[in-house]
């Protein structure tokens, strides 16, 4: 997924390290030290549950993949995978993946693996949830 | 040359009169503009003035010409600013521009603020859907925006819309995204009924777009730089979309019950909301909000991850539509089997 943690983190180092500028100054820096305040607390929960979230979608849809065998849907063989970038490389093989396995299963109109799909995206989308907490008015 | 000199020397030209600009500074917000506030003093008058200037990385890329005929349309019909100037090539500001008078005073929403409205939150929805609705009642055709702007037949609106959408994902994509491609395949296979009319569409209308004054009041209509003609239907869409609802799932734009917005947006505009057209341009936005939030996190990257406003709407904000984009997709599929 994009950006990484890594490059919002490195992002939120440039940011700060660079010297505003006069105009800057006031209203529009307070703000900007908002959001990367707010990026930092985002970035504290992707570096918590954020390897988990991407394993587990990983293994959600090569079961689905797996599952649909009879698609000819090609299901990306796993390697030896350790860093985060090789499991997120990973999941970028078996998301295009599942988006042709979904676009076959529409046009035949396979309604049951359509509905599995649709139920699995609101299981992945939530475990990649960030949780933006409430800011005063 | 600093900014301030710049636009002293720019306006020196325009009013061709000596002209003292001061009390120049950034207002945060927008990532598609860079948005000054200053004075300028000529021939014994002060101006408060703003400038809306096209930065080197933009989190959406749109034309400051339309932005600048859309103020000229609106103004003097809804509460937006006057425009003052425009100039496509930049001139003396080296990158493209336009001017407009400053409406001091007023607050704009963040849209991660709770209760943003407090008690005025019924006050404010029932402008904000009332206003949304005098622009649908617009007939375009007359119109500085209808001049420029090309007009789509009612029965392709969605398709042009769509198909905008889809390629900025094709373009920018950097990561494979099943869900909203899901979504751009459903909108495809069910095209909503054809637009009632073809009006101006705001392309942004939302809770953190307009400025109010903490009393109930709205003072501006803001960021129009996503206006074209089309289905009106899409700005409610839009402004229904969850990501707006500032924590509160019983009011859209944290403002009022969607069905009391409704009525006042048909009273006002003297259309109907059909609701298949409403399913429709509601997965519709959530599609347009992932295909921005995408264009934004290469902005992020490309820019060297320097614009936290970038980041956040790359990732936090990519991330929230994901979610809505399933669920309205649930949703969507269960009328459209």
């Amino acid at each position: 997924m994009t950006p990484t943690l890594p490059e919002i983190l490195r992002g939120n180092f440039m940011s700060l390290a660079q010297p505003p500028t006069a105009e800057m100054a006031g209203d529009f820096m307070t703000a900007r030290v908002g959001v990367i305040a707010l990026l930092n607390l985002l970035a504290a929960q992707e570096a918590a549950r954020g390897m988990a979230a991407v394993v587990a979608e990983n293994d959600a849809i090569e079961q689905i993949l797996i599952a649909a065998k009879s698609d000819a849907v090609s299901c990306p063989r796993p390697g030896d995978i350790y860093t985060p970038a090789e499991f997120d490389a990973r999941n970028a093989a078996l998301r295009s993946a599942l988006i042709e396995l979904h676009a076959a299963a529409e046009a035949r109109g396979d309604h049951a693996t359509d509905r599995r799909i649709l139920a699995l995206y609101v299981t992945t989308a939530a475990g990649r949830r960030l949780e933006l907490p409430p800011l005063p008015g | 040359m600093s900014i301030d000199a710049q636009i002293a020397a720019y306006l020196m030209r325009l009013w061709a009169a000596p002209v003292e600009v001061a009390d120049l500074s950034r207002i945060p917000g927008g990532a598609s503009r860079e948005t000054y506030r200053f004075d300028a003093t000529a021939d014994g008058r002060t101006r408060h003035l703003i400038l809306r200037r096209d930065p080197t990385g933009s989190l959406i890329d749109t034309d400051r010409r339309i932005e600048f005929q859309a103020y000229r349309t609106a103004f003097g019909r809804l509460p937006v600013p006057e425009p003052i100037a425009f100039e496509p090539e930049g001139a003396e500001l080296e990158r493209p521009f336009f001017l407009m008078e400053r409406i001091d005073g007023g607050i704009v929403a963040s849209p991660f603020s709770a209760a943003p409205f407090g008690q005025y939150a019924q006050e404010i929805g029932e402008a904000f859907f009332r206003h949304l609705g005098t622009l649908a009642a617009i007939d375009p055709a007359a119109t500085p925006l209808g001049k420029i702007m090309p007009t789509p037949a009612p029965d392709t609106c969605w398709q042009v819309a769509l198909d905008h959408w889809a390629t900025v994902i094709d373009t920018d994509e950097a990561h494979p995204q099943p869900i909203v491609r899901a979504a751009i395949r459903r909108l495809r296979a069910h095209p909503p009924p054809p637009a009632q009319a073809v009006r101006i569409v705001h392309g942004d209308y939302r809770s953190g777009n307009i400025m109010h004054d903490g009393a109930g009041g709205i003072l501006a209509i803001l960021d129009w730089e996503m206006t074209h003609l089309g289905d009106p239907i899409e700005d409610l869409g839009w402004a229904f979309d969850p990501m707006w609802n500032h924590f509160d799932e019983g009011a859209v734009c944290g403002m009022i019950p969607r069905d009391r917005a409704i009525a006042i947006w048909e009273k006002a505009s003297g259309l109907t909301v059909d609701p298949v057209a409403l399913r429709w341009w509601s997965l519709f936005n959530a599609v347009k909000g992932q295909a921005i939030w995408t264009s934004a996190a290469r902005e992020y990257r490309a820019g060297g991850c320097v614009d936290p406003v970038l980041g956040i709407s790359g990732w936090y904000t990519a991330r929230r539509h994901d979610e809505i984009l399933a669920d309205q997709l649930i949703a969507f599929a269960e009328v459209n089997s």
